[in-house]
């Protein structure tokens, strides 16, 4: 009886941790919060593909960020119009501050680097930043996204975000192959 | 009206009636056999069909098509994103951009692989029959 008890107790303890360690990892986010974390996110990629066409002479890269540019300015065009007509104004928070300091950090390690060294860090942090990316869009902004069209936004980017993370694995896997 | 004139007028009434009905039909329903559908996806310009292909969510919807050698393939961008319908092998033909809301149409000589050249994971193919 005593044995079950101490279980009982441990198992409440742990629920009691995981559930604070849940409400840590995934924050509590208004529309217009999601509205500038998903500006953020699409212009941070923007920013490292100025870096690369500044930096790079590999045609494959150059294409790929040139490709990166385009498409995630015309997210944002998209995203502005619509934070435009819902009359909703992006306000900075928790998560697009905690985007835009690792990008900092990311682009202060690109920019030490030329030649080939550059192109596998650009690239590398191509896959691992759609990646995290996906997983915010997918698990924090469609989840909590309460007006419905920012909502579809939101869900018709993950193809586009998807694609980009299949097209930069693609060029990865060809510069392991060299 | 003797056996002769009967003969000529019934000749001539047939004709006319073959002519007639011949004319009301289309190319392409004289071509077909009875109980045969016209493909859903497709429309009918004289002889040859016209084949619609969406580009949608960062693929070609559908991605593989069979059609006839002088029939139209018209490929639609859904996406927010800019796309290009390129030959795979040898780029013998590609579309150009194809910006966001735009379309682009290709009367088909051959088949071939093709795919987007600026997001290269997106693939399609078209077959000739």
């Amino acid at each position: 009886m005593k044995q079950m008890k101490v279980i009982n107790a441990v198992m409440v303890f742990a629920m009691m941790v995981f559930a604070s360690a849940y409400a840590q990892v995934t924050p509590k986010l208004t529309d217009p919060e999601i509205a500038s974390v998903a500006v953020v996110a699409n212009q941070i990629d923007v920013n490292y593909a100025a870096i690369a066409k500044a930096k790079s002479k590999n045609a494959d890269v150059l294409k790929f960020a040139q490709t990166m540019s385009d498409d995630h300015t015309a997210v944002i065009k998209q995203a502005v119009a619509l934070v435009t007509k819902l009359g909703v104004t992006p306000k900075d928070n928790a998560l697009s501050q905690k985007l835009m300091s690792g990008a900092e950090k990311t682009k202060k390690q690109l920019s030490a680097k030329s030649g080939k060294a550059f192109d596998k860090a650009y690239i590398d942090n191509e896959v691992s930043y759609h990646k995290t990316v996906i997983s915010t869009v997918e698990k924090v902004l469609i989840p909590q996204s309460q007006n419905a069209e920012l909502k579809k936004l939101l869900q018709d980017v993950v193809p586009t975000l998807k694609a980009h993370l299949d097209h930069a694995e693609m060029v990865q896997k060809e510069f392991a192959g060299k | 009206m003797n056996k002769k004139l009967r003969r000529r007028t019934i000749i001539v009434v047939y004709i006319f009636l073959v002519f007639v009905l011949n004319s009301c039909s289309t190319p392409e329903e004289r071509g077909r056999l009875p109980g045969d559908t016209a493909t859903d996806a497709s429309s009918t310009t004289s002889a040859h069909k016209v084949y619609s292909i969406e580009i949608k969510d960062m693929k070609f919807d559908p991605g593989e098509i069979t059609v006839h050698k002088g029939d139209t393939v018209v490929w639609v961008n859904h996406d927010m994103v800019t796309h290009c319908v390129t030959e795979e092998n040898t780029k013998a033909w590609t579309s150009s951009n194809i910006a966001a809301g735009n379309s682009w149409k290709m009367v088909v000589q051959s088949g071939a692989d093709y795919f987007c050249a600026i997001h290269q994971v997106m693939k399609g193919k078209i077959l000739v029959e």
